[in-house]
């Protein structure tokens, strides 16, 4: 096996591995319960977010032929904030909520397949070139932008903190139910999307000859695009928007290992949970009285990393 | 497989603007077929239409079937396409993107790599296996799209403009290599600019060429009818002539009228 494959998924096992240990002292039974019932289920989000965000955006950067194409940047995220803060602005029925029905995030998931789902419609319907995809998913996510502001105008203090809250991106409060919850999302999108890498690899060559090749490529952009929002969409309406992941892990990853996609995908996932991890392991003791939210972190870490990665590139 | 193509008043429209209008034509089994014509004739349009890549009337037939029947990969296996602009979008290597080509066949990662392997050696680029696409000369490159077609292993190959931008020898070492592959029985369809170029391909008398023009075919002749030569002053609208050099035949334009 290659050895920069053996590193990386080294790498980010040992991240994903250590990070419930580090930090405050476990000794105790209070340090069993910090342990098990918060940093566990906290860690197993991050590898199924990071995973996700990592896989989604190798994939979409394949499809719309763009180092720059990203859940962030194709609407996805956008379409669920507004799901998220019309749930939190517009309230919810009491019902729902004595019942334990998770409203946030199922209208965080509907925000992102209806945005998702617009984005479908562009790319299938035969006219419509890459670049013309991307672009109608910056201008989504520009209208998405417009209307979370519009709703958060307004709302009131209490509303207002909570989408505030929400939209900072975090892995805490998930627990284990959370886990479980999205669990299914990740297992089946992933799968799906793992099984399109030969297609993916013959789309590097072109649109033209990936179609000679036998690649029906609308269908497999409507498809990639339309699994990988539902897995992403699972995945903000937990944990918020958290950037920058889907966009810069999958780069790295390719610096490693190269750009077949039966290698790429997988170790794209492998890498965003490792990296999720460990920013989330930072993100934790960054300060001394407070959490950092984790999406401030990966926006911090992850804007620098992209503007020096395009100045490598443009230099090789 | 025996993969011929047949297009039967095959019309193609971009909104008011007709880029083919009833154009017929066939490439069976072992047989090349040559288009030429000025720019903007519909040249590219044909290929297009022939994969099923464009909305056309008529009938597009291949293998005995309406070219959109076929499914992807059932197509894959009975027509492979060398596109004009073939981009790739990120540093691939020969060796990956020939494998890519490996789709249709569902089978493990080292048997794709050892028949594009295969493939690259006999587009005599197999030194450039494991270097990225993006760096190689254009020549090298066109080599290496050509390994792809066959590493796919189509009996029908559609190629557009496939010496375009080479040097005179990439030239005609490419057509020397499809000169090869015809021979073995492939079907051919070749847009090309450069009717001089398909003297390398070997036995001109099997080579048909079809002049298009304004999205129609103008003309349909074999390589070494002496016609050609004042069919092709007609289609391109300037005067050519015919040199002998050794024992080959030269189109050149003599810059006049025709």
């Amino acid at each position: 096996m290659n050895p920069r494959v053996i590193v990386l998924v080294v790498l980010s096992a040992a991240c994903v591995a250590a990070a419930p240990f580090v930090g405050g002292s476990l000794d105790g039974a209070q340090g069993d319960y910090i342990l098990q019932q918060l940093r566990i289920p906290r860690v197993l989000m991050a590898v199924l977010v990071g995973g996700t965000m990592g896989l989604v955006g190798a994939c979409y950067q394949t499809i719309f032929a763009n180092p720059l194409a990203a859940p962030s940047t194709v609407g996805t995220t956008a379409g669920a904030t507004v799901g998220a803060m019309m749930a939190v602005v517009l309230g919810t029925p009491a019902w729902l909520e004595d019942f334990g029905f998770p409203v946030m995030a199922l209208a965080a998931f509907i925000g992102a397949l209806v945005v998702s789902f617009v984005i479908s419609l562009i790319s299938t319907s035969g006219r419509a070139r890459v670049n013309d995809v991307l672009l109608a998913g910056i201008a989504m996510t520009l209208a998405a932008g417009a209307i979370s502001t519009g709703l958060q105008y307004t709302a009131d203090e209490r509303q207002l903190q909570a989408a505030v809250l929400w939209s900072l991106g975090h892995l805490s409060q998930v627990g284990y139910r959370g886990v479980l919850m999205l669990l299914p999302f990740v297992v089946l999108c992933g799968a799906v999307l793992l099984l399109q890498a030969r297609a993916l690899n013959s789309l590097l060559g072109g649109e033209d000859r990936a179609h000679s090749q036998g690649v029906d490529v609308p269908r497999l952009r409507a498809l990639v695009l339309g699994v990988g929002a539902l897995a992403v969409a699972g995945c903000v309406a937990w944990c918020g928007p958290i950037a920058f992941v889907g966009l810069i892990v999958p780069h790295f990853v390719r610096l490693f290992v190269g750009t077949d996609r039966r290698r790429l995908l997988p170790l794209s996932f492998i890498a965003g949970a490792g990296f999720l991890a460990a920013c989330d392991t930072v993100a934790r003791l960054a300060l001394p009285d407070r959490e950092l939210p984790v999406g401030v972190l990966t926006a911090g870490l992850g804007a620098p990393l992209l503007v020096w990665l395009i100045a490598s590139q443009r230099k090789s | 497989m025996a993969s011929d193509l047949s297009l039967e008043n095959v019309s193609v429209a971009a909104g008011r603007k007709v880029l083919l209008d009833a154009v017929s034509m066939r490439v069976a089994k072992g047989q090349f077929l040559a288009l030429v014509g000025p720019n903007g004739a519909g040249k590219t349009t044909v290929l297009r239409a022939a994969l099923g890549l464009t909305d056309a009337t008529g009938s597009v037939i291949l293998d005995g079937s309406p070219v959109r029947q076929w499914k992807g990969l059932e197509r894959a296996a009975r027509a492979a396409w060398l596109p004009q602009h073939p981009a790739v979008i990120e540093p691939v290597t020969a060796l990956e993107l020939v494998c890519a080509a490996r789709l249709r066949f569902h089978e493990p990662r080292h048997a794709s790599e050892s028949a594009a392997l295969a493939a690259l050696e006999r587009a005599g680029v197999a030194a450039f296996a494991g270097r990225a696409v993006t760096t190689l000369s254009g020549g090298e490159r066109q080599r290496v799209a050509v390994a792809a077609l066959l590493a796919q292993d189509a009996p029908l190959l559609l190629l557009d403009e496939p010496a375009n931008h080479l040097d005179p020898g990439q030239q005609i070492a490419l057509y020397r290599l499809l000169g090869e592959l015809w021979r073995e029985g492939r079907g051919v369809l070749c847009v090309t600019h450069d009717v001089n170029l398909l003297g390398w391909l070997g036995e001109p008398a099997r080579v048909r060429v079809a002049g298009l023009r304004d999205g129609r075919v103008a003309f349909e002749s074999r390589y070494d009818a002496p016609e050609l030569p004042a069919l092709l002053s007609s289609l391109f609208e300037i005067e050519m002539r015919a040199l002998h050099v050794d024992d080959r035949r030269l189109l050149v334009p003599a810059g006049g009228a025709p």
